[in-house]
């Protein structure tokens, strides 16, 4: 696995698009900081960059990789290793690539222009939606034989996650207003990794406001050592499930 | 010193018509009980180390000194000292003991029906109320401190507690852990300058039933509730700070039933919600900032005839909210951070209105859990299409002359006229590269 | 007597409804160098593919060396003696042509002096070794496949259209390091249209047709039976004698 990691990673330390997203979100951040009085409002808009446009990329990127290197990945299933570890190692090697491009144009600016809790959680949230559309979109190219399907699946899943899912669960919140469904509400939006990392984000920065009537749900919900530690979980299987799935068919696909 | 108190006492009697000093030290004799009797009107006596001796009572015009270290403790009988002589001092005096109950209030230091007390520089360690005047008259209570401890606030009462006074000044004080810091009911003609109140259960400041007051240059912070005005004419309240007053029903600056009010040059920073207005009449709200509150404003409809210019709001997760849809009040020449319009003519005000009132607001007002979509795309698309197309906020509910940039703060640079247009809000430009780039995204899917 | 190398026994491969291979029984033995032909989706590609454990099969079973090669989870090691020369070469494109080599040496863990590297310098890939991958022409990335495919001293080498998109020399230095593995005792399966360079090379020939082996005959048997020079002209005859009823005795 390592060497196939190792290899994969030189590729793609070189790869276009991996370069074009680290320099993209650099400029990115980099003008929001600049063009703006404020450190917070930057930060704002920041959030809502990030939280819409890393799982597209890390998704699309992710499906559009695998797909290309097809080909060089049946040369390496003919070795003498286990498909494991060729998997293991490309995905590896995706997943450090993006979060390395991510903490250089991304991380970086938070870090020189608004320290503190809010940017580290905004790079945490971050990295773990990397890992999760990474995985996802791991899973996406594997069972999808066609690149342009793959690529539209992708698309489809990123907007049921961005867009979709919120507004189907805001419609069930007013329409079902009369019964006591609300303290449902939090945990379904949970469970949206998108969702979960936009709600932890704002535990920092909108503090004041979640901390309002309805926030002390959220506060009780995440603000805790227990919330915190059922946050993670959510991400981290987020992250293992699709990955699993991708390992299961992969190891018995035909290349 | 025992020399020296002993020359005191034969000058006392010497020359019974000067006003004279006395020493006492804690536990001496005579003890300060007898002191307080026999000393003469105009007197000084100065108190060193502990005096354990239970509640004190002045019932003439004296003046209390303490020595650094000076204590009074009121051994829970009563109130520690209870002062009912015009024109009384106490002066460095730490408090302690008095009697805790909930059925009549007693106080380290009582003032009750006199005029021109001055308690200036004590200390109130842990006490039940730690300064309360009933009906006093210009009474002056400065730089003292007043501390609860923590975790104990619901055992405690009000710091500087005021019933019925007037033209009393509060300044330089600083009170924390107690129920509310400084608590106003029925006084009048009175000033609160300089203080601070923090860590208090209910109210860093609360007003009830109190005219023609007000409170200047105050910091309070991570109060139950900043400050509480209710019932109330003509306050005035200036260049205050209004610091991460959290929680479920936790106000910058709550305002019920006050009429002709002035709120200026505040800073509300933090909060859960920075104003509170229900049902207040003719209040000018003027060149205040809201920053990183959860609501800056929150206006209920029955507020009327109110005016709001030339405030700040910027980074607050809702800058306005109001539980109607009638506006019958003035919100003009503020700057909002949300502004998305433009300048053309460069005088500083935006050409097309502004509407602070999101889409999002009106959501979580009818839902408050709706706030789990806080900043989600979804919202951000839903009040763009709000903003441009209102259909659901009050027409009224706008600013015809925005502000481009805070007041106080002049432009960076003067732009040429010809790259105007360019100075879009930059949110929404993001909005939209990033669109942009999500529709772009397939085709570098099939050409990466 | 001829050894075998490679057995498969009944060996198919069912795609949904469709079978693409089916009860294909056939042996390859120790030097010798096969050539497979048919029509397009006749089964060639997904018997190679079998064989080098990139499909499972649906039934039947293979046999390398003695070893029979589970089919739903094949172990990795017998792939130490397979050479792979793919039709398409697609490689990670930003790899440099050396990195690329490097990288494949590392995977089967085998140092520089276990390597064959004559064919780097004669297919004249050592001037470019600094080049990236998809920066170079498909005839070029061809060679790099043949050399990876050669330097690991394969004894089963598996080459799908070898000679399609190289130039005429490049192709004939490929075909005769093929037929000199085949001379040390190599088995060499090669896929391919009806070209010169391979007839040449070929010991038997395998006929595959709708995911059926028609027959694996010796070339000479063919040439043979139908008085052919050219396996251009026997392949038809061929097909139309074995189709006609059998002459009974």
């Amino acid at each position: 696995m390592g060497k196939v990691f190792k290899y994969t990673l030189i590729d793609l330390a070189r790869n276009r698009f991996v370069l074009g997203y680290a320099l993209l979100m650099l400029a990115l951040s980099q003008g929001l900081f600049l063009l703006e009085d404020d450190p917070m409002k930057a930060m704002l808009s920041l959030v809502q960059v990030v939280l819409a446009l890393v799982p597209l990329i890390a998704l699309v990127f992710t499906v559009v990789y695998l797909y290309d290197i097809q080909e060089f990945t049946q040369l390496l299933a003919v070795q003498p290793i286990a498909r494991q570890s060729i998997l293991g190692g490309q995905l590896l090697a995706l997943a450090t690539a993006l979060l390395v491009a991510q903490g250089f144009g991304l991380g970086l600016p938070l870090l020189v222009h608004a320290p503190g809790p809010s940017a580290l959680m905004l790079s945490l949230s971050g990295s773990a939606l990397v890992l999760v559309f990474a995985a996802l979109g791991a899973l996406i190219a594997l069972r999808q034989r066609e690149k342009a399907r793959g690529v539209g699946m992708a698309l489809v899943l990123w907007l049921g996650f961005v867009l979709v899912y919120d507004a189907m669960l805001m419609w069930l919140m007013f329409t079902t207003s009369d019964y006591p469904v609300e303290p449902f509400v939090v945990p379904l939006a949970a469970l949206n990794p998108i969702d979960l990392a936009r709600i932890l984000v704002m535990l920092e920065i909108d503090l004041a406001a979640m901390m309002g009537y309805s926030g002390a749900v959220y506060k009780s919900f995440f603000g805790s050592a227990a919330g915190m530690a059922m946050a993670g979980a959510i991400l981290i299987s987020w992250v293992l499930m699709p990955t699993w799935g991708a390992f299961r068919v992969f190891r018995k696909k035909d290349l | 010193m025992r020399t020296l108190l002993l020359l005191l006492v034969v000058l006392a009697i010497v020359a019974p018509a000067r006003a004279l000093t006395w020493m006492h030290r804690g536990g001496g004799d005579p003890t300060l009980k007898n002191l307080l009797l026999s000393a003469a009107p105009g007197d000084t006596i100065v108190i060193e180390g502990t005096v354990a001796e239970g509640a004190l009572v002045i019932e003439k015009r004296l003046t209390l000194w303490g020595r650094p270290g000076a204590v009074i403790d009121g051994l829970n009988e009563d109130d520690a000292l209870l002062v009912k002589a015009d024109s009384v001092e106490v002066r460095g005096l730490t408090f302690r003991n008095p009697r805790r109950s909930n059925l009549d209030d007693k106080a380290g230091l009582k003032v009750a029906n006199c005029t021109g007390a001055r308690i200036v520089g004590n200390h109130f360690d842990h006490c039940f109320f730690a300064i309360y005047l009933s009906g006093a008259k210009g009474a002056l209570v400065q730089g003292n401190t007043v501390q609860g401890r923590p975790g104990e606030e619901e055992s405690m009462a009000n710091g500087i507690h005021l019933w019925k006074c007037s033209a009393a000044r509060i300044l330089d004080n600083w009170v924390e852990y107690h129920r509310d810091g400084i608590y106003f009911e029925f006084v009048t003609g009175s000033t609160i300058e300089r203080n601070t109140t923090m860590h208090n259960l209910r109210y860093g400041l609360h007003f009830m039933f109190s005219n023609n007051d007000a409170y200047m240059d105050n910091h309070f912070e991570r109060n139950g509730a900043g400050v509480a005005v209710m019932f109330s004419k003509q306050i005035v309240m200036k260049r205050n700070h209004f610091l991460a007053n959290r929680g479920a029903s936790a106000y910058g600056l709550l305002l019920k039933e006050i009429n002709d009010g002035e709120i200026s040059d505040n800073e509300f920073v933090d909060n859960t919600t920075g104003i509170m207005v229900d049902g207040c009449n003719r209040l000018e709200v003027r060149s205040n900032t809201f920053r990183s509150n959860g609501w800056a404003l929150r206006l209920f409809a029955n507020a009327t005839g109110s005016s709001f210019r030339g405030n700040t709001f910027a980074g607050n997760t809702f800058d306005l909210s109001t539980n109607g849809s009638l506006m019958l009040n003035t919100v003009e020449g503020n700057y909002w951070d949300r502004y998305t319009g433009y300048d053309l003519d460069r005088d500083g005000t935006g050409d097309v209105p502004h509407r602070p009132l999101g889409f999002f607001t009106l959501l979580v007002e009818r839902q408050p859990y709706a706030m789990v979509f806080s900043r989600s795309l979804f919202v951000a698309l839903l009040d763009r299409a709000e903003r441009l197309l209102p259909s659901l906020t009050p027409e009224a509910m706008k600013d015809d002359r925005p502000r481009m940039r805070p007041p106080g703060t002049t432009a960076k640079v003067e732009k040429p006229a010809g790259t105007v247009m360019a100075r879009r809000s930059v949110p929404s430009s993001m909005l939209f590269a990033w669109l942009l780039l999500a529709c772009s995204m397939p085709y570098f899917a099939a050409h990466g | 007597m001829a050894e075998p190398r490679v057995t498969c026994e009944g060996l198919g491969k069912r795609y949904g409804e469709l079978w693409a291979l089916r009860g294909a029984d056939l042996t390859f033995h120790k030097r010798e160098v096969v050539m497979l032909i048919g029509p397009n989706a006749s089964g060639k590609t997904t018997l190679i593919k079998c064989l080098l454990g990139l499909v499972h099969p649906t039934e039947g079973r293979i046999i390398v060396e003695d070893t029979v090669i589970d089919a739903r989870a094949p172990q990795p090691d017998y792939r130490n003696s397979i050479g792979y020369m793919p039709q398409i070469s697609q490689f990670p494109p930003s790899l440099t042509i050396a990195q690329l080599f490097a990288m494949m040496a590392d995977v089967r863990g085998l140092a520089p002096d276990q390597l064959d590297d004559r064919l780097i310098a004669e297919l004249g890939l050592d001037r470019q070794l600094d080049k990236r991958l998809s920066t170079l022409s498909g005839g070029t990335r061809q060679k790099v496949s043949a050399v990876l495919a050669f330097r690991t001293h394969p004894t089963i080498l598996v080459m799908d259209e070898p000679t399609a998109g190289l130039d005429p020399v490049s192709a004939a230095r490929v075909l005769k390091e093929a037929g000199a593995l085949r001379d040390g005792g190599g088995t060499v399966l090669i896929t391919s249209h009806l070209m010169e360079e391979v007839e040449a090379l070929a010991d038997r020939v395998a006929y595959l047709e709708d995911g059926a082996l028609r027959f694996l005959l010796p070339m000479n048997d063919i040439l043979e039976r139908t008085g052919a020079t050219r396996l251009a002209q026997g392949l038809p005859r061929l097909l139309e004698q074995m189709n006609e009823p059998r002459p009974t005795h």
